[in-house]
This record gives C-alpha cells, structure tokens and sequence, in this order.
C-alpha cells in the first residue's frame, strides 16, 4: 500500500505555522516514515502532483487573486484539505486589513509609510495580483480540517500528521484547541 | 417547592428558581454569557437555551422560572446546534481577533465557551466594521470590537454601583456602548471603580495599569482585605514575580461582593514614593544609610528615659502592630501621649458613646443594602468609603431616598432628595429639629420630607463618619440616638482608616500636642503623613519614625526605620462595622526591611521592654460602638 502523500503550501501568512511544524523537530523522521512529503515552501517541489496528494495543507489566508489560484489548485488536488493556522481558518492578522480597506493600506504601505523618500507609488503591473478582501480559506474552497492556533502548537500539528497519515480525520479540541 | 427534571435528575428547589440556578443545584453546567450570579437575569445572549419537554421553542434557562414537574434536557443535539450557532453569531457581529487579544487563552468567558463547544472555526464571516477604541480613561480601555453586547458592565453600573454611567445607544445590529449620551468614558461621570472592568466577560473592558502583564494562569492570587478605608472590602491581590498586576473584588465576599472603589483597586498601582530601603540615622545634620543595629542603638540614645515621648501610630497599620504599639508606649515604656495620627477624629466622641451607654450601638454597613430612607450627616461618600455610597445609590431607583446634612462640597448630594444645610458645630441644633419634626410635626419645608421618610420607612439608616463625629458634642448623640430610637433607623459609623476602629478599641484616640514633647516616635508604615504633622514634628527635637516611604516627614527626622507597605505583611483589619478580617502578605519586600512589628520588636528589646502580644484580648478591652465578629 503506498503511503499517503501531503502538500502544503502558504497563502497570506507568515509562515509561523510552518516553522510551528517544523518545531516538531525530530519527529519528522516519524512523520516522513508514515507519509510522503511532497510539494511545500519549504522543501524542493513547489506545486503539488498534478494527479494529486491525499493531504493538502494551507496556511495563510486569502488577501488577493494568486491566493485563490494557489487555494483553487490545492483543493483540486487533494483528497483531504486542511487550514493550518488562524490565518487560514479567519483570516487572522492580515484580516485586520478589511477594516481599513486595500486602497488604504496601500496608501499607507506605498505612499504615506516614513521610509518612502519620493512621492511614493503604489504598484499596479497588470501581471501583478489583484488585492481582494482578506478571507479565510473556507470562503473560497471548501475545509475539511481546520487547525486554529497562532501559531498551533507543534504538538497539535504533529498530533494531526499522525492521524491524517493513520487515514483519520484529527480532533481538534480540549488541550488542543486555542486560538491564539 | 418544587421537583423537576434536569438530564434525567430529580432536583427539589424553592418557588422562583430559574432553570439554570436549578441545573447548578442539580450540578449539570449549563454555558452562560451575559448571566452573572451578583446580576439580575438579563436572557441577552442566549446561550443558556435548554428543551423543555413540551414547549415550543429551546428556553433561556437563566430568566425561565422552574416549575412543577418540568422535564429539561441541556445535552440534546438541538441545544448543541444552537449554542454553537448562538456562539458563531457573536462571533461574526463584531471583529472578535484573538491572536494578540490579552484575554485570549484562559480569561476570555467567550472564547472558553467557544473551546467548551469543540469549535475550530466558525462559518460567518466577522463584520468588518470598525469599531472604535476609547482609550480616554486613566485606568479602563473600551474596545468596542470585542463587545458582546452582554450588557453586564451597564447593569453593573446600574445595579451594583448605582452609577448608572454606562448604557447603550441604538439598537439591533447598530447597538453601541457609551458612556452617559455617548462622550469619552474619561469625560464621563464614570467613578471609576473599575466593577465594569472585571465583569466583562471579554477583553471589551481591560484595565492600562495590568493589560499583558498575565493570565489568571500565570498570576498568583491572595484574597486580603483592603486596606485604604475602614470598610473592608475583600480585594484579591493578583501578582506575578514579586510584582503587584492587579486588584479585584471578591464577587463572593461581604460586604461588597466584588466591588471596590478606584483607592482599592486602582490608585494602589500608581504608587511612585520612592521606597524607605535602608535604616537611616541622622549625622552631622544630613541622614546617613546605617545598619539596623546602629538605627537602634541610636533611638534608645535619642529616647533614653523616655521623658517628653509622644508616640503615634498609623491606623493603617495591622491591628497586630498597633496593639502592641499601645503595651509599648502606653504601658511598658510610657509615653506622654500614645495615639494614633487619625488622633481619634472618627472615633473618640463614639468609643464615649459606647462606654457611657454600655453597650454598641451601630449596625452593620448590610443595613444599607435594603432601606427605605438614607439621612446622612456630613458625609461625602462620593470623596471616600465609596463603596458605601454604592449600596446607597444603587436602591434611589428603586425609591429608596436619600437626605444629606452637611456643607455645600458634598458630592452626594447630588444624587440627595433633599439637602439640609448643616454648619460644623450646629449637628445638636439640627437633629434637635429633626427629633421634634419626627415626634410633634414640623412647618419646616426642608425638614418635612425628611421626617416623613424616616417615619415611614421600615428600616431607615443614618449615616455618619469623621466629620460628625469628630464636631458632634454629647447633646448631638444624644439627640441622634433620640431620633434613631424614634424612627427605628439603623445607625451606620463610618470611621477613618482600614483599622480606625482597631485604634479606637485600644485607646489610641489623644489628641498630640507638639508643643510639649521633646521626643518622637511616629510609626508611619505606608500612610503619606499629612502637612500638619509633618509640621508639628518639625518641632519636636528628637523624630523617630518607622516608614515604608519616603516623605518630607522622614527627611526632617533622626532615626528612620524601613518597614513593609501593605502588601508585604499580613496582619488583621476591624472595619467600621466590626468585622475582623485578615489582610494576606503577597509581596517580599525588599531585602532589609522588616514588617512593622518585627521593627518595634527590636526597638523594645534594645529598650528591655516586653510588649504584651495578645492583640485580640486588647481589642476587646472596651465596649466597641459595634459588635465584633470574625469574618
């Protein structure tokens, strides 16, 4: 039976959730005997197999029209999707952008911010992506697993591994649920 | 009483019990939001719904009454569906973030229902609306986006306070929290007291002076007295590293019941006296740092005989200190004058009272709680004792009403039904009055209301404190006990400092004459000595003075001994009302200080004297005004 294969791959985050992870430290060796890792930022495949993994991992929410591709093509391609992280699971910190709105933060980012010695200008290439309200994963593509925390504890993350990797869905609650 | 059924167990409970005060009983926990057990049932937030066999919809169990034969389930899929529904609209109303929230991760009531519930997310979207921040206040920050619209800070205002300062305006998805018609809580008629602050279930209300410094999990707690008026309050002392985070009331303690004033629970946080760290002795006229055993030698040479010695305490300090302050200096080593710095102001006239009648005769600060008619002489509860105030104001809606005698500075009454004016000397003349309008009617337009309601009221309370009792001749209390004994009203005393009473039960109640003494011994403790004393002693060529801080007082004196401020020893508080309580130790001070008594100790034994240690028989050497219990 071949092992189950995992993809992850981050959106609007941080990237906090994947150095949570990583702060399993040596029990990746357990986890990569149990699974095959597959595409993710931090390893040398960038996008996951075409003819998909069973699990797809997110972190980071959705703040512009590349997140949504990204988002789009990783539940595509994965049986069971997962949102790691605050920011997948609300929207998280980035999320606070919706208060004020794009066309301001990149007013202040580009144009107001103290480091800005010239006029300023705000970027606008075609090619570049479109800013759109910051979301949450599940606003886009459909969860199946979601996994709160800001980080989520490395415990927590490799507790989910185990179970994703052992065909089961994790639960996520008492010692193991905080959102912060 | 009445029998039902909760989750399959019989529970017997009296007429009037709501659902979920029966499911407490029956020991089955039932998730609430906007319910607080010192609040009236508010049935906002609806997270307390439970089945009820044979109605038609899921009920608010903490506003629906309990009745005969009732069948309720608090477990089934439907009450799970829907509190986890109730709690994702919270959620989605407001801009709930709680990575960086200081509540987050144990003290957020919201969030732990949320945890209690399973939930890992929630699928609404929050509201994206900003809400506003209203950081005016010195001590409370409002955080409109994490407003539950619970509403348990307006009723706690309203209902426990008797402020009334919070409320909201508009309605539906547009309800807002402000302060009176909607101005920055820092330009509002808000006292302060901070009750708001610690009721809020989420971070809406945090205080400035503890906001981040830690969780309930990472702070110690030490349930003490307070110690910066004579009522009492029980405070639980929060600290963490040897470091004072917070102060909050007890909700389940007498008197208050979790309230405290902006004296017990903030201002002690302000504190910035530098600190009193080493024994100083006087040489070559400036003070110099000198080791415990030199300060010492040198009071006992300063003192020597003790010929001209005055000597005064603080009645901050622990009943523990004081007592045996009085065997020192009234008894082992006698002084001229032994007494305390309050010199008996709030107590003197009524320790005579007591004495002369053979017996107490005020009652307990509960017997504001529920009255009809408040009269009270030449008190300002709004400057101090503020809690009492509380008790006071909380019942005017409800009718009660209340009269103040006094001088046109008091704040109360401003909340008052009527004001008498009253000057300092004249109390006698006054309640003369009242008596004859009270037992032969009066044409007086403003002794008319008065008279009335203390007449018709069940259980009428006069209030006094310091002021009174310190300006009141014998012919003024006896004309009060006249006028209580005709209305029935309860008497309630309030006295100066956290053991003012302590002080008076041990005779420490003579006035000081500077002019006389040729020597000093003032134990200070933590208490900011006044201009007036500071003054006196400028006189006095020998100052001995025990004191936690520094002042212009320890500046001008010859021997000054570092001792422990009020968090830094245990020791015992009788409040105005006659309830012994114990004040916890919940900082170390700092290496070289030594508690007040331990101080006194090694002045004694230098001295050769040995001060009686039985506190608690001294306290009870004379007829207090009030009987004493222990809490």
């Amino acid at each position: 039976m071949t092992k189950p294969t995992v993809a992850s791959d981050w959106l609007c985050g941080c990237a906090g959730c994947h150095m949570s992870l990583l702060d399993i430290d040596e029990r990746i060796l357990q986890v990569v005997d149990l699974v095959d890792l597959r595409a993710t930022p931090i390893t040398d495949l960038k996008e996951p197999d075409e003819n998909g993994v069973t699990v797809g991992i997110l972190e980071g929410g959705i703040n512009n029209t590349y997140n949504e591709e990204v988002a789009k093509r990783m539940r595509e391609r994965c049986k069971i999707l997962v949102a790691l992280g605050d920011c997948a699971v609300f929207g998280g910190v980035p999320a606070m952008r919706n208060l004020v709105g794009a066309e301001s933060a990149l007013q202040r980012a580009y144009v107001d911010a103290e480091s800005v010695d010239a006029e300023g200008l705000i970027p606008a290439d075609p090619e570049l992506a479109q800013m759109t309200r910051v979301r949450a994963v599940s606003e886009v593509v459909p969860v199946d697993v979601f996994i709160p925390g800001c980080p989520p504890d490395a415990d927590v993350i490799f507790y989910a591994l185990a179970e994703l990797a052992q065909g089961r869905i994790p639960e996520i609650k008492n010692d193991k649920l905080h959102w912060h | 009483m009445i029998k039902l059924t909760i989750d399959g167990k019989q529970v017997e409970v009296k007429e009037g019990t709501t659902v979920l005060e029966a499911a407490e009983q029956a020991g089955v926990f039932v998730p609430t939001l906007c319910h607080h057990p010192q609040l009236t049932p508010y049935g906002g937030c609806r997270l307390c719904m439970v089945e009820v066999e044979g109605a038609r919809t899921l009920q608010p169990s903490c506003t629906m009454p309990a009745s005969d034969g009732m069948v309720v389930n608090t477990k089934s899929q439907k009450v799970l569906d829907a509190r986890k529904f109730v709690l994702t609209l919270i959620f989605s109303e407001r801009n709930h973030f709680c990575m960086y929230c200081q509540v987050s991760g144990g003290d957020c009531e919201l969030q732990n229902r949320a945890y209690d519930e399973g939930m890992t997310h929630w699928d609404l979207q929050p509201n994206w609306t900003p809400y506003e921040v209203d950081a005016s206040h010195p001590f409370i920050v409002l955080d409109n986006n994490r407003c539950i619209l619970c509403r348990r800070c307006v009723r706690a205002c309203d209902e426990l306070v008797g402020n009334a300062t919070l409320g909201f305006e508009e309605r539906g998805a547009k309800s807002f929290l402000v302060a009176d018609y909607g101005v920055p809580l820092g330009e509002s008629t808000c006292v302060s007291c901070g009750t708001c602050v610690q009721i809020c279930p989420t971070g809406a209300l945090i205080d400035r002076q503890s906001a981040y410094q830690g969780k309930e999990t990472d702070v110690d707690h030490h349930i003490s007295v307070c110690t910066e008026c004579s009522i009492g309050c029980i405070r639980d002392v929060l600290t963490r590293d040897n470091r004072l985070v917070r102060l909050e009331g007890d909700w389940d303690a007498e008197p208050s019941h979790g309230l405290l004033c902006e004296f017990g629970r903030f201002l002690p946080l302000e504190e910035d006296r530098p600190r009193v760290v080493t024994p100083l002795v006087r040489k070559d006229g400036s003070l110099k740092a000198a080791t415990w055993d030199e300060a010492i030698e040198a009071i006992a040479a300063g003192l020597g005989a003790g010929k001209g010695l005055a000597a005064l305490a603080s009645t901050r300090l622990s009943a523990e200190a004081l007592a045996y302050f009085k065997s020192f200096f009234g008894d082992k080593f006698p002084a001229d004058t032994v007494t305390s710095l309050e010199e008996g102001a709030a107590t003197a006239s009524l320790s005579k009272l007591a004495e002369k009648l053979g017996k107490s005769f005020e009652s307990s600060l509960d017997v504001l709680k529920d009255t009809e008619a408040v009269l009270s002489l030449e008190l300002d509860l709004v400057k101090d004792h503020q809690v009492a105030g509380f008790f006071i104001k909380r019942q005017l809606q409800e009718g009660t009403k209340l009269f103040v005698a006094g001088q046109e500075d008091n704040a109360l009454a401003e909340s008052a039904k009527g004001v008498l004016p009253l000057k300092p000397g004249s109390e006698a003349v006054l309640l003369a009055k009242l008596v004859d309008a009270v037992e032969n009617g009066t044409d007086d337009p403003e002794l008319v209301p008065v008279a009335e309601a203390l007449k018709a009221a069940d259980k009428p309370v006069i209030v006094y404190g310091k002021t009174f009792a310190a300006n009141a001749d014998e012919i003024a209390l006896d004309a009060l006990l006249k006028l209580a004994d005709l209305t029935g009203a309860a008497l309630v005393g309030v006295k100066g400092n956290a053991n003012s009473m302590a002080a008076a039960q041990l005779g420490l109640e003579a006035p000081f004459k500077s002019e006389n003494a040729s020597a000093a011994f003032v134990v200070l403790g933590d208490e900011a000595p006044s201009a007036k004393l500071t003054k006196a002693l400028e006189e006095v060529p020998f100052v001995v003075t025990l004191s936690a801080y520094e002042s212009q007082l320890t500046g001008g004196a010859d021997v000054v001994l570092p001792v422990t401020m009020w968090a830094e020893e245990s020791g015992s508080y009788l409040s105005m009302d006659g309830r012994l309580q114990k004040a916890i130790k919940s900082l170390e001070a700092p290496e070289g200080v030594l508690t007040t008594l331990e101080a006194l100790e090694k002045v004694a034994g230098a001295l050769k004297v040995q001060p009686d240690q039985d506190w608690k028989a001294s306290l009870m050497a004379r007829i207090p005004t009030i009987q004493i219990q222990e809490a």
